[in-house]
């Protein structure tokens, strides 16, 4: 084997050949062994092939970190017991002296178990004073989701999980919104990750790898609401904030309130960011080292575009969950539900029943009305948003005016139209007509629409709907003026 | 607009000793940063070696899950008597014997050696590379996995290190937790079996006599 390797003596290889000459299938075993040998190499150069780094990331971090937990969680079982010795020695103790004093007439007295719990003995009974209760814990729910989104390294439905304490949400090419109180969210952006390491009513702890916009409502007075970006903690006082975190530095950026960034564990040297402020601090300075700087309007923009989703009312996560539904948006097209954009579809958002109207960008990202969804409670609505229609221009101008101008006279709400003007006709005046400029684009969404008329504002505006209201088809794009009568 | 959060995707540089020991005291904190800076530094390597010893990606981002949960796992009992990497690609060996193994009771319904083309490093390809040459390679490619596939996994692993790696027979030992000699006569038979069945005709092939 050693010779078929090529390892061979320079004696045995002259020997080998000779008869591989004459051996044409020893020839060929030589040939095959030398050829894979000669794969070595490149097999040994042969690098990684691209993984889902971030979901493995997050799901490694789920892993360590659960076990983690479930250790934390058996401390204090393996703590609990010599404090429940020294706690019956405490009572044994109590409950004798409170004898000793019923049999010699002494009159009852405050006691101190050794477990440092006060305790009162009145007439030989031990009354324990209770312990101070557990904050409530906090839970959360999605209001919103779009892409690739894992929580505690399961991708699933993530739209229906609660989230609580411990829960690590990572995301790939998706974002998700997380509602936990009253005007209160978390958003986190794509390719990032956010473990809730404390989620209750008296301590929010967060820790972001990535980026992760915050909007905290009021809080109460002894709330405390930290955010852990590697080395350095953001504490928040109530406000709309970015944390951006990767590996070199920390930004974070303050739309509106104040938070206060320091490192960590650190009691001092903390700095304070206000509204419309930022600062980047790499990851080698110290935090109190780095100027704070105003955000320029395009950053605010930003910060205002990635204001977490809410819902208009909260009462608590189950109610919600229940009272909700699902509103399941499909398409390519950014998109807008009652006036809040929620960015391109598909994405799925929580709403309250009743009457949504659902609006889509065109080219130019201006946002047209293309119909409602009714929803109700705990049923998922679906609707599919159109894809932008394409069409090649149209040359000839005049025709297409001729076109667009034929689908208005068409389209037209007469009775509609006719009871806008039905009041100042009443009066006496006579409606006479208006004067419209109007613009199509090719889907047939209107541009825009002016309207120069002498009428009153209320007459104007209902003119303005009729014609707003006017369905045109996919065409060519016009602009044109033009008179109507009333 | 707010800074763009750039992700590296080229090879991270060796840590110095010293930052690998801070590295790891952070680790052993619980340091998420820490743990993060671990995993970015080297999760290339794991997959990379995982890929390599394997021949194949299915179950990949798995097995490199589990690499990164032992090692994080396991740092608490790291010794500091290796490099670092070098830890990491034992637990990687570890790893994939423990695949290898599983795969050998349950065989599984994929070929070996899906090694993608687009992974090897392109300067070892030559320019142009005809079709032909390109099909021949991917074949010897699939010969040595299917071969080595048929070996024992103890044999397996030890012939890849030495002859796939390059590694001499100390690094072997530690890597496979064994000592030299052991690893010595391991690799002398599965060198036996391995070039014998890398002679060996392919099944389409017409040459029926073996050498003598």
């Amino acid at each position: 084997m050693e010779l078929l390797a090529g390892r061979a003596r320079p004696t045995e290889r002259r020997k080998l050949e000779l008869h591989a000459a004459r051996c044409p299938a020893c020839a060929a075993t030589r040939d095959r062994i030398a050829r894979a040998s000669a794969s070595f190499p490149t097999l040994r150069a042969t690098s990684a092939p691209e993984l889902p780094w971030d979901s493995i990331r997050a799901r490694v971090h789920w892993a360590v970190s659960s076990g983690k937990r479930a250790s934390d969680r058996s401390m204090p079982t393996r703590t609990w017991r010599p404090w429940l010795a020294i706690g019956l020695a405490g009572a044994a103790t109590a409950g004798a002296v409170a004898l000793i004093a019923s049999r010699t007439g002494t009159p009852p007295a405050m006691v101190a178990t050794t477990a440092g719990a006060p305790a009162v003995v009145d007439a030989g009974v031990a009354i324990v004073a209770p312990r101070p209760l557990a904050p409530a814990p906090l839970v959360g729910l999605v209001s919103r989701v779009g892409g690739d989104v894992m929580i505690d390294g399961l991708r699933g439905d993530v739209f229906d999980r609660r989230l609580v304490a411990g829960d690590v949400i990572a995301t790939g090419e998706g974002r998700i919104d997380i509602q936990f109180g009253d005007a209160s969210a978390i958003q986190l952006a794509p390719r990032s990750t956010l473990e809730l390491r404390r989620f209750d009513a008296q301590h929010v702890e967060l820790v972001v790898e990535g980026i992760v916009d915050i909007e905290v409502g009021p809080r109460a007075a002894d709330q405390r609401f930290i955010v852990h970006a590697g080395t350095r903690d953001v504490e928040v006082r109530g406000t709309q904030f970015r944390v951006a975190h990767d590996g070199a530095s920390t930004t974070v950026a303050c739309r509106h309130g104040v938070v206060a960034v320091r490192e960590h564990a650190a009691i001092t040297s903390a700095i304070e960011v206000r509204g419309a402020h930022r600062v980047t601090v790499p990851i080698a300075k110290p935090v109190g080292e780095v100027p704070i700087v105003a955000l320029t309007t395009d950053e605010l923009e930003t910060l205002v575009a990635a204001t977490p989703y809410t819902l208009p009312v909260w009462s608590d996560a189950s109610t919600l969950a229940r009272e909700s539904a699902p509103l399941e948006l499909r398409g390519t097209r950014d998109l807008r539900v009652d006036g809040i954009e929620h960015g391109v579809a598909p994405v799925r958002v929580r709403v309250m029943p009743g009457r949504h109207t659902i609006e889509a960008a065109d080219r130019e990202g201006r946002f047209r009305r293309l119909g409602f969804v009714d929803i109700t409670p705990g049923a998922v609505a679906t609707y599919t948003v159109p894809a932008l229609v394409t069409l090649p221009p149209t040359r000839d101008l005049a025709e297409a005016v001729r076109q667009r101008r034929e689908q208005l006279r068409v389209g037209i709400d007469r009775v509609r139209l006719a009871r806008c003007t039905r009041a100042i006709t009443k009066s006496g005046v006579a409606a006479g007509s208006v004067e419209v400029e109007l613009s199509v684009d090719a889907t047939g969404a209107v541009g825009f629409l002016n309207i120069d008329s002498d009428l009153p504002a209320t007459t104007a505006a209902c003119v303005r709907n009729v014609l707003v209201d006017v369905s045109f088809g996919p065409g060519a794009t016009a602009t044109w003026r033009e008179r109507i009568d009333l | 607009m707010l800074r763009v959060v750039k992700r590296e995707t080229g090879p991270v540089p060796a840590l110095e000793p010293a930052d690998e020991q801070a590295l790891i005291a952070r680790c052993r904190a619980h340091e998420r940063a820490a743990h993060d800076e671990f995993y970015h530094r080297f999760r290339r390597q794991v997959a990379g070696n995982l890929y390599r010893v394997l021949g194949d990606r299915t179950d990949l981002e798995d097995l490199v899950q589990e690499v990164f949960v032992i090692a994080f796992r396991g740092l608490e009992r790291f010794r500091g008597d290796a490099r670092l990497s070098t830890w990491i690609y034992r637990i990687c060996v570890n790893v994939a014997l423990g695949k290898i193994r599983t795969r050998k009771r349950r065989p599984a319904a994929y070929g070996v050696a899906d090694l993608d083309a687009a992974a090897i490093d392109p300067s070892l390809v030559e320019r142009p590379e005809t079709p032909e040459r390109s099909l021949q390679r991917r074949e010897d490619r699939e010969r040595v996995y299917v071969a080595l596939e048929q070996l024992a996994p103890k044999k397996r692993i030890v012939l890849y290190l030495h002859e796939i790696e390059g590694l001499d027979l100390k690094q072997i030992a530690y890597l496979v937790d064994s000592n030299a000699v052991t690893v010595r006569t391991r690799l002398f038979y599965a060198r036996r079996e391995f070039y014998k069945l890398l002679g060996a005709p392919p099944p389409s092939d017409d040459h029926t006599t073996e050498p003598a």
